[in-house]
């Protein structure tokens, strides 16, 4: 029987869907690997299939895009009769590289790489065209990765390692670091100059000033300083300043 | 603004916070594309495009490490361009910021508020979840997308309600020299929101030259422009 | 001592661990106590992987970790001690009086648990045994990354 794969992968695209702090990604996960388990019920028992998605749904945790090799490779490992305490114990041992390899190549890789490239789009004038560009790239490399993961946890089971290690992947994270880091580096001069272009002298020395002062705080830890907070309290300070100077 | 615009703001939002964690996370939650489309859908992309590059910027600022709390920037910037159209040019910038860190704030909170509720409704299933009941299992991934949805949705309102207040009371007590103060404030507090990201990510000496060398580059592309 | 942490975490290694804890330790090695993990070679590399080739990964039995423990706090660079549950944790200083803290780091739901913090679900047995260690004084606080606050051990039990 052919396996459906397809459904599978359209399930992982809501595998956060259901996020609780108890069982985390643990029932998007189970959603998701279901369709893989049905068969179960066939070339087995009802009673071993409902096991199996039982299984499926225990807590799991990784990074979004990556859920599906798990997804994979505990549900091929469930075909190959593969004894239950394995299967829980083969899901728990991968929260943790595919929690960081995601970290590593997309939330500090491609994801602010295009992010980068689409701020300097922007500030060169391109419009919104830009945009249309950044969710054309970022989405080829996210829907690929997804793609790619499931079908290899699925071609490999308990034997998912041997996917991880693959060549590409360190590749793919010394690419997408160095690229990371040129693009926002662009981006960050650039947005600066778009976004302080329409303000008169003074306007532009009080940003310049505003952002030095934020970054020495934001660059303290331990004063437990965020954007957000930082954005709050100087927007607030701003308006006192800005409503009494007439 | 119209009513018809208002419904697509709102419809906007949801699907834009619907983005951020639950389906389909294709980064329509980026500011950027929220602020850009929010802006189109007003008639006016500049402004979209302008305070979509401000709320990018703070974005960078946010890890996601663990179940750490954090702010909500998508439906956040769906709003304040609502309110920074109002206002020409990059005046509108300020007020933008203010009704958007607002809302990105009260997002973060909703969020947080989401996930226990999920936690309880988890709680409720589970002699059916260790049952392997699969009705159960979707039923509950199901009602929780539902939740999610009318969560983003009830963020984008408050944003866009804390959006008309602002056009009404406050634009109008501030001079053009006072709304450009609040302008450059958050445009500084964004520059360095997304310069402090972006080191915190640019660890090893090998990326911390490709990051001055970029940097190089996209000052003197600034200086030339 | 050379031993930063004791931590109890169901997850074993991951990012909270590594990045989380690794960094502002600037640990040099991992400890990974737990008997069916040092008998799965599929399991170690896996556990490997999510880890910088600069920080050395250990596993070890129960037994072992007994027997090597003041070996590991000699080292000269910062070390983490892991453990997926409690009882192991326990055993381990039993009788090493040198351990006076032990970081509650994960330990998730499952039957017979209740929810105590977002990350520490517990049944009474687990809870009782940690009251144990408390009154052994061993300092036990729950944590999962450096940057939040330690919860004693009274306010979640």
């Amino acid at each position: 029987m052919k396996p459906p794969l397809g459904r599978t992968l359209l399930r992982l695209f809501t595998v956060q869907g259901s996020w609780n702090y108890e069982r985390m990604q643990g029932v998007g996960v189970g959603v998701a690997e279901e369709p893989l388990l049905r068969d179960l019920a066939v070339s087995r028992s009802a009673a071993a299939y409902r096991a199996a998605v039982a299984r499926a749904a225990h807590f799991f945790n990784a990074h979004p895009y990556l859920c599906g090799m798990a997804v994979g490779a505990a549900a091929r490992a469930e075909h190959d009769g593969t004894p239950p305490d394995q299967v829980e114990r083969l899901r728990t041992a991968l929260c943790g590289p595919l929690g960081s390899l995601g970290d590593r190549l997309v939330w500090a890789g491609w994801l602010p790489l295009n992010s980068g490239l689409a701020l300097v789009g922007v500030s060169l004038g391109l419009g919104w065209w830009t945009v249309v560009g950044f969710l054309a790239l970022y989405n080829a490399g996210h829907v690929a990765l997804r793609w790619w993961a499931l079908r290899a946890g699925w071609a490999r089971g308990m034997r998912v390692a041997e996917a991880l290690r693959q060549p590409v992947l360190q590749r793919a994270a010394a690419v997408v670091g160095p690229g990371m880091a040129l693009a926002m580096g662009a981006a960050l001069p650039l947005a600066a100059g778009y976004l302080g272009g329409p303000f008169p002298g003074w306007a532009r020395a009080l940003v310049a000033g505003v952002a030095g002062v934020g970054l020495v705080l934001l660059r303290l830890p331990r004063l437990g300083v965020t954007g957000l907070r930082f954005g709050l309290g100087v927007v607030a300070m701003a308006l006192v300043v800005g409503w009494a100077w007439r | 603004m119209s009513l018809e615009q208002q419904g697509l703001l709102l419809v906007w939002g949801m699907l834009v916070g619907l983005d951020l964690a639950s389906v389909p996370q294709a980064m329509i939650a980026r500011p950027l594309v929220a602020g850009v489309v929010a802006g189109a859908i007003l008639g006016d992309v500049g402004t979209g495009l302008r305070l979509g590059v401000v709320f990018e910027l703070l974005q960078h600022d946010i890890l996601h490490l663990g179940a750490v709390r954090y702010p909500e920037y998508g439906p956040a910037t769906v709003a304040g361009v609502s309110v920074a159209h109002a206002a020409t040019g990059a005046l509108g910038i300020g007020f933008g910021a203010v009704v958007g860190l607002f809302t990105g704030l009260l997002g973060g909170v909703s969020l947080h508020a989401l996930r226990r509720l999920n936690t309880r409704a988890v709680q409720r299933a589970s002699d059916a979840l260790e049952a392997g009941d699969a009705a159960t299992l979707v039923r509950l991934h199901v009602t929780s997308l539902a939740r999610d949805a009318a969560r983003a949705a009830f963020v984008t309102a408050v944003g866009l309600l804390l959006a008309a207040g602002v056009r009404g009371f406050l634009v109008g007590t501030l001079t053009v020299r006072g709304a450009m103060v609040v302008a450059a404030a958050a445009t500084g507090a964004a520059i360095a929101a997304g310069a402090a990201g972006t080191l915190r990510l640019v660890g090893g000496r090998a990326t911390l030259g490709w990051f001055a060398a970029g940097l190089l580059g996209g000052a003197a592309g600034a200086w030339l422009k | 001592m050379s031993i930063k942490l004791f931590r109890i975490d169901d997850r074993l290694i991951h990012g909270q661990v590594v990045v989380g804890w690794g960094q502002p330790l600037h640990v040099g090695f991992i400890v990974l106590v737990d008997d069916a993990v040092r008998a799965s070679p599929v399991e170690q590399e896996l556990y490997r992987m999510g880890v910088p080739p600069h920080i050395d990964v250990i596993f070890a039995s129960l037994a072992e970790a007994v027997a090597q423990l003041p070996e590991w706090d000699a080292d000269p660079r910062p070390g983490i001690v892991l453990a997926g549950d409690i009882a192991t944790l326990a055993a381990l200083t039993e009788n090493c009086h040198r351990v006076t803290r032990i970081n509650v780091g994960g330990i998730h739901a499952r039957p017979g648990r209740s929810e105590r913090l977002r990350f520490v679900f517990l049944s009474d047995a687990e809870v009782e045994q940690l009251q144990r260690l408390a009154a052994r004084g061993v300092e036990v606080t729950a944590q999962d990354v450096p940057t939040a606050r330690p919860v004693p051990l009274a306010e979640f039990t």
